[in-house]
């Protein structure tokens, strides 16, 4: 009798939890379920996504230890980095965001609440890491190290910042932080897993966005030819014989190799390009 | 089945009909003057299975240049000018006339033998 029981309830979970994959089916090919950045989340979807969020930040910054968050000039560096990459989206005191910081779904935050309430090492690991199904991206491949927590510490001043104040401060000097080519930024990929990093790479220099490539998970595209079975491949772009170090050579200066390619400089660093070529070539 | 179940499932059918219709491929471009079926042969002539990997064509496994499966989804020609029928075509006929350095070499064909390969390209 209990055996009875007992199957006619996993019977029963089954089927529930059938019926439940069903109707998600139904859903998203009826296309019920709206994808426009007008359609608010639900506030338990919005609760979950942001609880989610914190537990997240806090569980991975564990280990980070914040430098000194102090000297005007380590202020000054951290204001050009947020006025180059920050300001945009999440605005400032007094000052509006640009016209995509205005219209995300979700809504970038303002950052002199969470810039006061969070402690630095999980305003670094948002900054450096990004948040995954949001508009904000990694920026430890873009900046270094020393940059992402110049940017910490002048999001430490934002909140004491009065409108006259933020408004008023000095102007900058030409931009010579925040830039790409920042020697520092050369390699960001060591804290990763060396299977992972090739990876990582290539999606951090928006590959996938216009190639289909083996072991990167993105859009079914046709821009640029897909990258699969690279090794087997002779020719890069049909210029260059196919070898890690042509390959490497053709991403980090696509037009200086065939003048006329659609496929642009993206400014990758000699090391990423190389992380690129090994992880291409290892496919099965 | 009872009639207070079969409505998911007739659900979930409808929505798999329907769902079928939000597929975006492109459509096929008319290369004006191209004959699909006399473009295989010319495919099969002129080996172009050498260098490029070709469904459809037999021993067509080459990987000198790019796979040309599924050519109409691509966006561009040799990475230089759109996917379009003028310059998949011109790019058939003369393909270091566009980009000096490519190994393609310049097949000698005529404008109507390229229109033909690029409608079976296209197919």
């Amino acid at each position: 009798m209990l055996r009875h029981k007992l199957l006619f309830g996993v019977l029963g979970a089954c089927a529930i939890l059938l019926l439940g994959i069903l109707a998600g089916v139904a859903i998203l090919l009826s296309g019920a379920f709206s994808t426009a950045a007008t359609e608010q989340h639900s506030a338990f979807t919005h609760w979950l996504l942001d609880t989610g969020l914190r537990y997240s930040v806090n569980a991975n910054s564990g280990e980070i230890v914040a430098p000194a968050l102090t000297g005007a000039a380590m202020i000054d560096r951290g204001r050009s980095c947020f006025r180059a990459h920050c300001v945009h989206c999440h605005g400032a005191p007094a000052l509006s965001r640009e016209p995509h910081g205005l219209g995300m779904m979700p809504i970038p935050n303002d950052l002199t609440e969470s810039a006061r309430d969070w402690p630095p090492a999980w305003l670094y690991y948002v900054t450096a890491k990004g948040v995954r199904m949001t508009g904000m991206p990694a920026w430890e491949f873009r900046l270094s190290d020393a940059d992402l927590w110049a940017t910490v510490a002048f999001l430490k001043q934002l909140p004491a910042l009065s409108r006259v104040e933020y408004v008023g401060l000095a102007p900058l000097p030409p931009q010579t932080y925040c830039r790409s080519d920042d020697v520092a930024t050369a390699r960001r990929t060591e804290a990763y897993d060396e299977d992972k990093r090739g990876e990582i790479v290539l999606r951090q220099y928006a590959c996938h966005a216009c190639h289909q490539i083996e072991g990167v998970v993105g859009p079914d595209t046709n821009v640029g030819p897909a990258l699969v079975d690279w090794r087997t491949r002779r020719y890069i772009a049909g210029t260059l014989p196919n070898t890690p170090e042509n390959l490497a050579r053709w991403i980090v200066d696509p037009p200086g190799v065939s003048p006329g390619t659609l496929m642009p400089d993206l400014d990758v660093s000699e090391a990423h390009a190389r992380e690129m070529a090994d992880f291409l070539f290892a496919q099965d | 089945m009872t009639k207070r179940t079969a409505g998911l499932p007739c659900l979930v059918a409808a929505a798999i009909v329907l769902g079928a219709c939000a597929r975006s491929d492109r459509e096929r471009p008319v290369v004006a003057g191209g004959n699909a079926e006399r473009g295989r042969a010319a495919v099969i002539a002129l080996e172009c299975g050498a260098c490029h990997r070709i469904p459809g064509i037999p021993k067509a496994r080459g990987t000198v240049g790019p796979p040309l499966g599924d050519y109409r989804k691509r966006v561009y020609v040799a990475g230089r000018n759109p996917n379009v029928p003028d310059h998949l075509v011109g790019w058939i006929r003369d393909a270091p006339s566009l980009d000096p350095g490519t190994a393609m070499p310049d097949l000698d064909v005529s404008e109507a033998e390229a229109r033909d390969i690029a409608a079976y390209l296209y197919r």
